[in-house]
């Protein structure tokens, strides 16, 4: 694992905000691979490694295959690249909006990544200093917290499930379905018993009891922070400017 | 029979959880795996079960290595109740959830049935049949859940902390239900804090810690 670079969780949100704003906006395929490439950096930046994204992204792979064939065959117009009969099956458009799409999802998943290198209490703290009103960054924070758990619980529940003995590749289509349907409803209920327990708990320790809250720990901003915003800005106005351009 | 041999286990690249480790469990009797919060001991539970695989060293249940096993075919020899029932209960109703799996395997609906009435008279869960399972108590919520796992007529048992949360009574309700477990000629592997119930049940105590075990406490 490499050195990371300590950032403000609000400088983060920053840089997350260019990189998916660009990533949307932006059409050219050359520009999109800067931008993933940028993000890329970032993360490597942050977290130390970029290898234990990579590892989590290979589990997209099948979803992003199934988005590049999509957009291959609804996208009209272009020269066919595979055809049946009279009708394109894929034209060399569709491939192109088919790895566009791809990009862009892989943009916003590797610029999401990096707010998961900053600790939930900074982000909070961040949130806060952003003028945004405590109840709804704490409801952020908790609902990215909570995430984990819950695929441990649904991880698990697959677990219980395969320990009685059933073999899950097996089911048959409409049972399958049936099986994910019950899986969801405890889910569902333990997010909710979750949430309720949550909320008791911060009541219990006096929040919004006062209509100003204050804070133990001031997060400030570090010659570092300035200068990556900095750059962030930069690189975002080159790539707007391109994407004109060559538009 | 359960056996581990040679077995070193560690999550990522962390701690040694265990190293070399060599142990054999046996059918018909009741084996209680002691020892300090942190010592390993649902570690070696979620081993013995398949759910965990050794970095090294080999762990048959009835002579199917848990590497190389498919994890259902794992769970029809083995039945394992986790330390939170609440995550291995899934249908919405008591009664669905004891037939769940069996309309799964396509089995008649008689026999269901049959299967069902008959551990909730075991479990003592007839009077909640057609309760939400979120609406159980602990306790009846550790015993859908032992019900649930004894559908498949597991060869096995394996129960984290399976009294954590009962009453006095309760935990007797659970031990007897153990004790014809074991007379069912089951094995079973219980980890526990509760020393009572552990020498009730124990035929063997198997204490962990610093990353080795030793027989009795």
């Amino acid at each position: 694992m490499g050195t990371r670079m300590s950032l403000d969780p609000r400088t983060k949100l920053y840089l997350v905000l260019c990189l998916s704003t660009l990533g949307v906006a932006v059409t050219d395929l050359r520009l999109l691979l800067v931008i993933l490439a940028a993000a890329a950096v970032a993360v490597k930046a942050a977290a130390g490694s970029i290898l234990n994204l990579l590892g989590k992204l290979k589990r997209f792979i099948f979803l992003f295959l199934i988005i590049v064939v999509i957009q291959s065959v609804f996208t009209r117009g272009g020269t066919a690249v595979l055809r049946l009969g009279q009708i394109n099956i894929i034209t060399d458009t569709g491939l192109v909006r088919g790895v566009q799409t791809l990009l862009r999802f892989l943009i916003v998943l590797v610029a999401a990544a990096l707010m998961a290198t900053a600790k939930p209490r900074d982000i909070i703290q961040g949130l806060i200093q952003l003028r945004i009103p405590p109840e709804l960054a704490f409801m952020v924070t908790m609902a990215i917290r909570f995430l984990p758990l819950l695929r441990d619980e649904a991880v698990d529940m697959l677990t219980a499930i395969q320990l009685r003995g059933v073999n899950l590749k097996k089911i048959p289509l409409l049972r399958r379905l049936k099986m994910y349907s019950y899986l969801l409803a405890p889910l569902l209920i333990s997010v909710l018993l979750k949430a309720r327990d949550l909320s008791l708990a911060m009541e219990m320790r006096a929040f919004r009891a006062f209509p100003r809250r204050t804070s133990l720990r001031t997060l400030y901003l570090q010659p570092a922070d300035y200068l990556v915003m900095a750059m962030a800005t930069v690189f975002a106005v080159a790539v707007a400017a391109s994407a004109i351009l060559l538009s | 029979m359960i056996e581990m041999s040679h077995v070193s286990f560690r999550y990522g690249r962390g701690d040694w959880v265990f190293r070399d480790l060599s142990l054999t469990v046996e059918r018909h009797r009741c084996t209680f795996l002691v020892g300090r919060n942190g010592s390993g001991k649902t570690t070696l539970g979620k081993l013995m079960a398949g759910i965990l695989k050794p970095v090294s060293g080999t762990v048959l249940v009835d002579g199917l290595d848990t590497r190389q096993a498919e994890l259902y075919q794992i769970g029809a020899r083995v039945g394992y109740l986790f330390q939170e029932p609440e995550r291995q209960l899934f249908a919405p109703t008591v009664w669905e959830e004891l037939t769940f799996v069996l309309d799964l395997f396509g089995i008649d609906k008689k026999l269901q049935e049959e299967r069902a009435e008959l551990l909730l008279k075991q479990f003592h869960l007839q009077k909640v049949k057609h309760s939400y399972t979120y609406q159980l108590s602990r306790g009846e919520k550790q015993r859908l859940a032992l019900a649930a796992v004894m559908i498949n007529n597991p060869a096995f048992l394996i129960l984290d902390e399976p009294t954590t949360g009962l009453d006095p009574r309760r935990r007797e309700a659970l031990a007897e239900i153990l004790e014809e477990c074991k007379a069912q000629g089951i094995g079973m592997v219980v980890i526990s804090h509760d020393r009572k119930f552990t020498e009730r049940l124990a035929d063997r105590i198997i204490t962990l810690g610093d990353g080795g075990i030793r027989d009795g406490y």
